[in-house]
């Protein structure tokens, strides 16, 4: 075998065991990424290269809007925007079978346009939405596999947070991933809204209707969304039709969250607090797997892995659309194991090179867009699948009185849904496509 | 997890260690909040034909500070994703184990890591390394993220004491 | 006995600077060496770390070759910084690339430390490209937000009483697309990689391709790594990056900028190429940013005066040959 093919292997193997032993996959990385370079070329261009790499890790300017669209959603769940859009999505949808879900859906598909994470969808809209479906008398499984994957909204509408850390990888415009990723998320709120009245149609009891509102509540409540929808407009919108580009939007949208909550919610110290915190969590795990992506991108370089790796495949026979399916599969199993962040940051930096060395009779850049609304796809699955699924974890804790799996069986028509919306997104990249050549013309 | 929940049970000096990487997280925080603020009010004289000089370099600068500051409290409180999957299984004992195995990994990456990053701060200086508006010599942003590497190193050793706690008397801690 | 030596850089492999430059250069002293030295090339970054660093990187050892942006780390290279300044350099990349070699021992060496200098080199000059505005004179740009190439690029829009707005290249594109800046100071060569015919109209440029200040580069090795060098392998290097080699690369640059105005041109942009009063107006409002600068050098010792007296008098001594 090639030795840059075998020095690969062995880099991956030995990220597998550590990774496999519970060490921390940013740790695991850099673990790797050291011990290879240092093996290679000996400690010193390791140790030198040490001196400013965090820094200039740390510094990306294309990396500032993480850590603000990770605040922007934390503030959000403290700002009561969730009541608000669960309010007024009942006023439409609750009167119907099924109606109490597809209003969590939606609410959950509206916090997710300024919320950049799936996680954080799920607890926050868990947390309004539950204890209504469980007085509107929803199973269980519908209930909580119906939250499960509205959080996946959270990451499939923009703004989102992995799709950011997916240009960061494979240098791809931020702007275009988020305009790629709207249409395919209005789809994804689509078929989940359909998964449901199919489900209601099958098992009526599991999703009885709900009340009719008067008019006045009716009102009232719709126009509830006044302010999660201006500040959607603002910030993503004022980043479609290029007011700004996305670090200001995202600085702008933290601004009109806190604005917004300390004004009208009572947004206190105490919670801007406990955002700052959770934030830190979410904002130093993300940048240390980053700086560990790096130390493996080194080491893989310095050994010319991935012009061996994507050498391989482009000569192994396969036709282009056969490779990409099978990276897909192998992220959809991968996704069983592990959260969607640390797998879009341990697998881009071997499937990208591969990827952009395929022929798909399309612009390069175009596949760079295409390929990362595919790959979101895939790897939101694995937040609702088992053994590992952050999303099922989260919704379980809130709804204690549901077992595990019954949340895994009620998310399974949700995953249905997402393969067919896969399969269409693969059928016609013009889906995704369409709004970034728009905006690029 | 809640963050207030996690100091329970770290009393004396651990639980001052634990304050102070906390009040460090909190003062990268207000880093971050402080690029909030120059690039919205960026965004708002920029409307009017004047964004502010330098908001592009103060955001690198301080966007890095502020997550570095972060390091130490995900360490501490365990926010490093881990893959639980072929572990869950296994006796608390052993995941003690495993987990004082990735606490000696981040301590030996966060000392070998502050120890470089030291040095380039030195370097940053002697070669006037500076950003290209204001000026701002840029080891001014390495002197916090060496402290930021130091706490990192110290919420390790925390880990550390805290596993072998648990490798020894297995039942007494619960362990995050 | 071969020796394999890395070439780290910003560009991707497919960029004219890799293709039409490093890689000539690299197999002209492989051939020279007689097969002895090999050079691999590593773009995009691919050894890790970003663009500021490579300077580090080749002092410390971590690559063994850079080529880079002597403006990606200011306050490193002041004295080089005298070419960047507007009206120095003015339309012949020759001449400042040889300028730029002559003063090197005497007058630039002192900056370049942990380094083996092989050359410097300037691309063709900024220009000035504008998405909706016709500019003929220093008016025409007030208030306009103009995206800037360099730091003291950032002063000659401020000279002009523009707006600078700093962003990395890649997000150009999409700030002309959506007003955030309404031109930029920037070579045509970057026309084709960016798209920026698409979205810009007026191409304009001093009279014969006169430019508005430039952006220099160098290509530099490990000193160490120079000094372990056998001395036939050292001559390689040497043979194949003195005076006739940044004439060369004075063509080279000279061509990619041409390639790209082309590309503006056939998309039916205007070109324009200003009068020589019209351009002697730009060097009356620019003359004080060159005053600005030796004021500046001045407090870290450097005598910016003398460096711009000899700069200018070495281009205008080269230009045309
Ligand atoms: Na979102
Ligand atoms: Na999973």
């Amino acid at each position: 075998m090639d030795n840059s093919l075998f020095l690969g292997l062995v880099g991956l193997g030995a990220l597998i065991v550590l990774i496999g032993i519970r060490v921390p996959i940013a740790y695991a990385m850099i673990v790797v990424g050291a011990v290879g370079t240092i093996a290679l070329n000996g400690p010193g261009v390791f140790l030198n290269q040490l001196k400013t790499l965090g820094f200039s890790q740390f510094s990306k300017y294309d990396m500032s809007v993480i850590p603000m669209f990770v605040l922007m959603g934390y503030i959000a769940t403290r700002a009561g925007l969730s009541q608000d859009l669960f309010r007024a999505a009942n006023a439409w949808f609750g009167r119907m079978r099924g109606g109490v879900a597809m209003s969590a859906i939606a609410a959950c598909a509206g916090f997710g346009a300024v919320c950049g994470s799936s996680l954080a969808t799920a607890t926050t809209m868990g947390q309004v939405a539950l204890p209504e479906l469980k007085r509107y008398r929803y199973s269980g499984a519908l209930a909580t596999g119906t939250l499960a994957a509205g959080g996946l909204l959270g990451i499939l509408i923009p703004p989102s947070v992995v799709l950011v850390v997916y240009a960061i990888i494979v240098e791809a415009n931020i702007v275009s991933m988020f305009a790629a990723a709207l249409f395919p998320g209005l789809i994804a709120v689509a078929l989940f809204i359909l998964v449901i009245a199919i489900y209601v149609r099958v098992s009526p009891e599991s999703g009885p209707a709900g009340d009719k509102l008067s008019r006045a509540e009716w009102l009232s409540a719709t126009f509830g969304v006044v302010p999660v929808l201006a500040i959607f407009v603002i910030v993503i919108g004022g980043i479609y039709v290029g007011f700004y580009n996305p670090t200001p939007a995202a600085a702008v949208g933290v601004a009109l969250v806190a604005i917004y909550g300390s004004l009208r919610r009572g947004v206190g110290l105490k919670d801007y607090r406990w955002a700052l915190l959770e934030t830190a969590k979410t904002t130093g795990m993300i940048y240390l797997i980053l700086l560990g992506a790096e130390l493996l991108k080194i080491f893989m370089s310095r050994g010319g892995v991935p012009q061996a790796a994507a050498e391989m495949m482009v000569n192994s026979g396969l036709s282009p659309m056969v490779i990409l399916i099978l990276l897909l599969i192998a992220l959809i199993i991968l996704g069983c194991l592990m959260d969607s962040m640390s797998m879009i940051l341990l697998v881009m930096p071997f499937f990208w090179p591969v990827v952009s060395e395929l022929d798909f009779g399309m612009d390069p850049e175009d596949v760079k867009i295409w390929f990362g609304i595919l790959a979101l796809i895939v790897v939101e699955l694995g937040l609702i699948t088992p053994p590992v699924g952050m999303n099922v974890f989260v919704i379980s804790s809130l709804a204690k009185d549901v077992p595990m799996g019954q949340t895994f069986k009620g998310v399974f028509p949700f995953f249905l849904g997402e393969l067919v919306r896969l399969a269409l997104l693969i059928a016609f990249p013009a889906i995704s496509l369409w709004l970034p050549h728009m905006l690029s013309n | 997890m809640d963050a207030t929940t996690q100091n329970e049970g770290r009393v004396g000096p651990k639980g001052l260690t634990h304050r102070l990487i906390e009040a460090w997280a909190l003062f990268g925080g207000v880093v971050i909040l402080a690029v909030v603020a120059i690039q919205s009010i960026s965004v708002v004289t920029g409307a009017f034909g004047h964004p502010l000089p330098g908001d592009f370099e103060l955001t690198e600068l301080g966007v890095a500070v502020g997550a570095f500051a972060f390091l130490p409290y995900c360490q501490l409180t365990g926010a490093n994703v881990t893959a639980d999957i072929f572990t869950s299984g296994l006796g608390r004992r052993f995941q003690a184990v495993l987990v004082f195995f990735s606490a000696i990994i981040a301590l030996v990456f966060s000392v070998v890591m502050a120890w470089r990053t030291w040095i380039g701060t030195q370097d940053q200086f002697s070669y006037d390394y500076q950003t290209a508006i204001l000026q701002i010599p840029i080891g001014y942003a390495f002197v916090p993220i060496v402290i930021s590497l130091i706490l990192v190193a110290v919420a390790a050793v925390v880990t550390l004491a805290e596993s072998y706690q648990d490798i020894a008397h297995p039942s007494r801690n619960v362990y995050h | 006995q071969e020796v394999t030596l890395k070439l780290h850089h910003f560009l991707g492999p497919k960029s004219p600077a890799q293709t039409q430059m490093l890689e000539p250069w690299a197999k002209s002293i492989e051939e020279a060496s007689g097969g002895k030295v090999k050079i691999e090339i590593y773009p995009s970054m691919s050894l890790g770390g970003a663009p500021p660093e490579l300077v580090s990187q080749v002092r410390d050892g971590v690559v063994d070759l850079v080529w880079t942006v002597n403006g990606y780390t200011p306050g490193l290279f002041p004295r080089t910084e005298a070419f960047e300044l507007p009206f120095i350099h003015t339309n012949d990349i020759r001449a400042t690339n040889l300028a730029m070699r002559a003063m090197f021992d005497e007058y630039l060496a002192p900056e370049y430390k942990g380094v083996k200098v092989m050359f410097l080199h300037t691309h063709a000059g900024q220009a000035i490209q504008m998405a909706k505005d016709e500019v003929r004179k220093p008016a025409d740009l007030a208030g306009k937000k103009m995206r800037i190439p360099t730091r003291t690029g950032a002063w000659v829009i401020e000279a002009l009483g523009a707006a600078p707005a700093a962003m990395p290249v890649p997000d150009i594109p999409q700030a002309f697309s959506k007003g955030v800046v309404d031109g930029a100071l920037i070579p045509w060569e970057i026309i084709p990689a960016l798209k920026l015919q698409d979205q810009t109209e007026y191409q304009i440029e001093g009279v014969n391709k006169t430019r508005l200040g430039t952006t220099t580069f160098q290509v530099s090795m490990n000193l160490d790594k120079w000094n372990s060098l056998p001395e036939d392998i050292q001559k390689a290097f040497l043979d194949n990056s003195g005076e006739e080699w940044v004439k060369k690369a004075g063509d080279i640059w000279r061509q990619i900028d041409e390639n790209g105005i082309k590309v503006a041109t056939d998309a039916g942009n205007k070109h324009i190429q200003l009068t020589q009063e019209e351009t002697d107006a730009f060097k009356t409002v620019l003359e004080p940013v060159v005053d600005r600068w030796v004021k500046e050098v001045e407090s870290k010792g450097i005598d910016g005066a003398a460096l711009v007296a000899k700069a200018r008098e070495l281009v205008a001594a080269n230009t045309g040959k």
